[in-house]
């Protein structure tokens, strides 16, 4: 049995997805961002990051979402595990999606922890234009390789979370991201909306009728997504 | 068939380069033509889409994102990381991330301020992100000291060690004064993993090879 860390609509919703989808038992534990338990000492000493999620597992807790989506890919088959020419285009964009594109809309939901305040307006131009080029090498790749994005990998769910997120946050901005530029990525966010895991999940975080297609603020029956 | 390898003096391309070493392992290292511009040429965009170094091309076809590219070498050669089904993954994986997606993004920072929100933003991008990268290597070096994993320890060489040994070498050769130029040695748990890296045959030949001295990650030139 694994134990999540969890707020609504953060990134412990790709994990939870995830888990879903492949039907592995799991159970959740909320962490309060209106109350900052994120950066309490009891949520440091699960993850000392104080990055959510956390996943607690029979062989220790994992954070980072990439780290654990890996290792949920690799215990539970849930894509190319031999070295081989499919594993090579998993890595690459298990980690493009995490080390480029998350990382950079991380900086673009929290420019207060990257740049000064008087700065905000040119940072914002230039990280939505660099996202805009990296969410359009996603759709290329899922073009591309269609096998790699389904419902029941990891990778689908990953992108169909931030193409979310980047609609939603940082709250006020001016719309960058427009779905059907990428017709790929409407595709299987059409796709995923429909499935049971997803359907579950719109009602567990309140995340509206459709979550990846037009996604709308959560409203989440416990805790709080910021 | 050889690995080939896309590189450029001391950039990350050194990380992969450092384990195909230590792997002896057959590889062509090609110096990109950056100064007239290759990172944009077709062919290079063909391999690496946003134009960034390394690639590496493998018989199973070519491969960047060097977390990727490391992780990638370990698997396939079955060394220098917990192997997927063994106990120890969990806890090598979440270690390996958290240097991938939060250590060598604040050192590209610090390097390139400018990128992040234009030339007159960047003394201030630069201290923020020296701030978080002094607290995440310290996280990193209190882990190593608390539970000295054989996935980043003195006595085995690691893809997780030659990358936070890299890392480390770089803020090391800032310029004086600069607020990250810190030695090694304020992280001793990890001094001690790169002082033993630095020594071993695979360094060594990587250092001839970029000119780099005798002593690479703890007291670069």
């Amino acid at each position: 049995m694994y134990l999540l860390h969890y707020a609504p609509d953060n990134a412990s919703l790709i994990i939870r997805l995830v888990l879903e989808e492949a039907g592995l038992p799991y159970q959740t534990a909320l962490v309060d961002r209106k109350a900052r338990r994120d950066d309490s000492d009891e949520y440091r000493n699960v993850a000392p990051t104080g990055l959510i999620p956390a996943l607690e597992t029979p062989q220790g807790v994992l954070f980072e979402t990439a780290a654990i989506l890996l290792w949920l890919c690799d215990r539970h088959g849930l894509g190319p595990v031999e070295a081989a020419p499919a594993r090579i285009s998993l890595l690459k964009w298990l980690f493009f999606l995490s080390n480029t594109l998350h990382a950079d809309l991380r900086q673009l939901f929290y420019p207060q922890y990257y740049v000064p305040a008087d700065a905000k307006d040119v940072h914002h131009s230039l990280v939505s234009a660099r996202l805009q080029r990296h969410f359009a090498l996603v759709d290329q790749a899922a073009a591309e390789m269609p096998g790699h994005f389904t419902p029941g990998g990891i990778l689908a769910p990953y992108a169909a979370c931030l193409m979310r997120w980047s609609v939603l946050y940082p709250e006020g901005q001016l719309p960058w991201f427009v779905l059907k530029d990428y017709s790929t990525l409407a595709q299987m966010a059409e796709r995923l909306e429909a499935r049971p895991a997803t359907q579950h999940l719109i009602r567990a975080e309140g995340l509206g009728p459709t979550p990846f297609t037009a996604p709308s603020l959560a409203s989440p029956p416990e805790g709080s997504a910021t | 068939m050889t690995y080939i390898l896309h590189t450029w003096p001391d950039t990350a391309a050194l990380i992969v380069r450092l384990v195909l070493e230590e792997l002896e392992l057959p590889y062509h290292a090609v110096t990109i033509d950056r100064p007239n511009g290759a990172l944009d040429s077709r062919s290079y965009r063909a391999l690496q889409p946003l134009g960034k170094i390394p690639v590496l091309e493998t018989p199973d076809g070519a491969i960047f994102e060097t977390a990727a590219i490391l992780l990638y070498l370990s698997e396939v050669h079955g060394q220098l990381a917990p192997a997927p089904n063994s106990p120890e993954r969990a806890s090598f994986l979440k270690w390996f991330i958290f240097v991938t997606n939060e250590v060598h993004p604040s050192v590209m920072q610090i390097f390139y301020p400018e990128r992040i929100a234009g030339p007159e933003a960047a003394a201030a991008v630069t201290l923020t992100a020296t701030a978080r990268l002094h607290e995440d290597l310290t996280l990193l070096d209190q882990m190593v000291a608390r539970e000295r994993p054989a996935w980043l320890s003195p006595a085995e060489p690691s893809i997780l060690g030659y990358f936070v040994a890299t890392l480390v070498r770089w803020i090391s050769t800032l310029e004086p004064g600069h607020p990250a130029r810190w030695p090694a040695s304020d992280f001793p748990a990890l001094c001690d993993v790169f002082t033993a890296l630095e020594q071993r045959p695979a360094a060594l030949a990587c250092a001839r090879a970029d000119d780099l001295g005798l002593t690479i990650f703890t007291n670069p030139t």
